[in-house]
């Protein structure tokens, strides 16, 4: 990961990335469709984020995104 | 921070030293991924001795080998469609495309999942805010939306932006015209050939674009956009400023872009790319300020890794500080300044199409042009110009010889003829321009001769 340190609103934004990335890893068969396909795409652009302050967010692909 | 001029102010004014950091960290990774995922690329590593620990700088970029359209190809031949290339399964793909098919006997074909499209937008965020385009923008986008990626991946980052999206498919180059005129459009978004035409349209409806809103022109697809006479003539036609990018089908989305300080070239987006600039001969690499051949390595899209790829576009390379935006991305002088293919040899003298069109944009008059090569008497090469001047009173008789000796001066004393064909009468484009017809039933040298 990178040196630099996150500022309030940054580690915010990556503990959401944290979080939804385990929520869709441990209980992706209990959402309903519009539960799972937005929640998918909201990883998708916050992998963006977590990318762009050095976090090293691996691939999405096992996740389904 | 919504006033900054960058996208991602943290990677693009970091150090230097941090950057190529950051890249080292990047390629380990990518190499972790594509080995474990790719038969491919584990082949690849394994036959070069290359495992992600031993990644230590950017010097070992060079121990992986280079990977080329012709492999590419041949693998999607022997496992149609896709190749031995894809890092993660089909069903995880949101979407399809292919390489126009100019080159090769195969298009190259693509998959993207919805983790690597919302980067593919994001690439082209950094281009569109770094030249100045901002969520009020209404943002056109003269683009056939089709399998060809073109401006899709610049359509989804407008609207990630915030920005008003008109998307121009399936329209007349009229009706282009006519709704970035009614609809109030301050960015458009088109090849350079294809914003000349619709200048030209333009000025036949009565349509005053200079005198519009249109304050950006974001032109991709050709090298022309970096070409100082034809961004020139694009400025003055459109009243606004025109920035050059530059991507392509086997990314997803751009690797450069020229910044609001127009320092006539593109910054590579070094945080997600590698770029290397070598002797297309030898494989060595070149100096910054030397022309050589791209090759790139691409941490964005992991649907398909792709590493070391040689790209056949040619490139002058130039440290950042060569623009005083503050950005910590090198730059290519020039944009994209040809591919190593275009290359035409023409009794013994190396011809560029895109230094022919730098020359001919010059000559304000000419509207259209052709590049005709043929071969006479059976055996000499001849290049023949054809041009449309729609001005009737322009005297051929001076622009014509002029343009004449320009390009022999340019050409090592070259002969080209020049002719002057009827308004109308040659191609228009939409799309990537083919303005090179070589009809030469014999080509001067072995490398050149036509199958």
């Amino acid at each position: 990961m990178g040196n630099h340190e996150l500022n309030p609103g940054e580690r915010s934004l990556v503990e959401c990335y944290e979080s939804l990335k385990r929520t869709l890893t441990e209980y992706r068969d209990d959402l309903a469709p519009f539960e799972e396909r937005n929640a998918l795409k909201a990883l998708a652009a916050l992998w963006q984020v977590a990318n762009g302050l050095d976090q090293d967010p691996g691939q999405l692909y096992d996740v389904g995104a | 921070m919504t006033e900054s001029p960058y996208w991602n102010p943290r990677h693009e004014t970091m150090a230097r030293d941090e950057i190529e950091a950051l890249q080292v960290r990047k390629l380990r990774n990518l190499v972790g991924w594509a080995a474990d995922r790719t038969g491919f690329h584990a082949k690849r590593f394994a036959d070069a001795g290359v495992t992600p620990d031993s990644i230590e700088s950017l010097e070992d970029l060079r121990r992986i080998p280079f990977m080329t359209r012709d492999e590419w190809m041949e693998g999607q031949l022997d496992q149609p469609p896709y190749g031995p290339v894809l890092a993660a399964p089909e069903e995880r793909a949101i979407r399809y495309h292919m390489t126009s098919g100019t080159t090769g006997r195969t298009p190259i074909r693509v998959l993207d999942s919805m983790k690597d499209w919302e980067w593919i937008a994001e690439m082209w965020c950094y281009g569109l805010w770094g030249f100045g385009v901002r969520p009020a923008d209404t943002v056109f986008v003269a683009f056939g939306y089709s399998t060809f990626i073109g401006f899709w991946g610049l359509h989804y980052a407008s609207e990630k932006m915030g920005c008003l999206v008109l998307p121009g498919g399936a329209m007349t180059t009229e009706q282009r015209v006519r709704t970035i005129d009614e609809m109030g459009a301050t960015v458009v978004c088109s090849t350079p050939t294809y914003a000349l035409r619709m200048a030209q349209e333009a000025k036949e409806l009565g349509i005053d674009l200079a005198g519009g809103p249109v304050r950006r022109v974001i032109l991709s697809g050709e090298p022309a956009g970096s070409i100082p006479a034809t961004k020139q003539l694009i400025e003055e036609q459109w009243g606004a400023k025109a920035g050059d990018t530059a991507g392509m089908t086997e990314l997803g989305t751009i690797m450069m872009f020229e910044c609001e300080r127009q320092p006539g070239g593109t910054h590579v987006i070094e945080d997600h790319y590698i770029e290397e600039v070598i002797d297309p001969e030898t494989g060595e690499p070149v100096p910054y300020g030397e022309m050589g051949e791209r090759v790139v390595t691409s941490f964005g899209r992991g649907f398909i890794p792709v590493l070391r790829y040689r790209t056949r576009d040619l490139v002058v390379k130039v440290p950042h500080d060569r623009c005083d935006c503050g950005r910590i991305f090198d730059l290519y002088d020039g944009g994209i300044r040809g591919r190593v293919d275009d290359m035409k040899l023409v009794r013994g003298t190396n011809v560029y199409p895109r230094a022919v069109e730098a020359i001919i944009r010059e000559f304000k008059e000419i509207d259209e042009f052709q590049i005709r090569l043929h071969t006479a008497e059976g055996i000499r090469d001849e290049i023949d110009i054809l041009v449309e001047i729609p001005d009737a009173s322009v005297d051929p008789k001076r622009i014509l010889p002029e343009l004449q000796r320009a390009l022999a001066d340019a050409h090592e004393g070259l002969r080209f003829g020049i002719e002057r064909v009827e308004i109308g009468s040659l191609p228009r484009f939409e799309l990537k321009a083919k303005r090179v017809l070589d009809e030469r039933t014999v080509i001067g040298t072995e490398g050149e001769r036509r199958q």
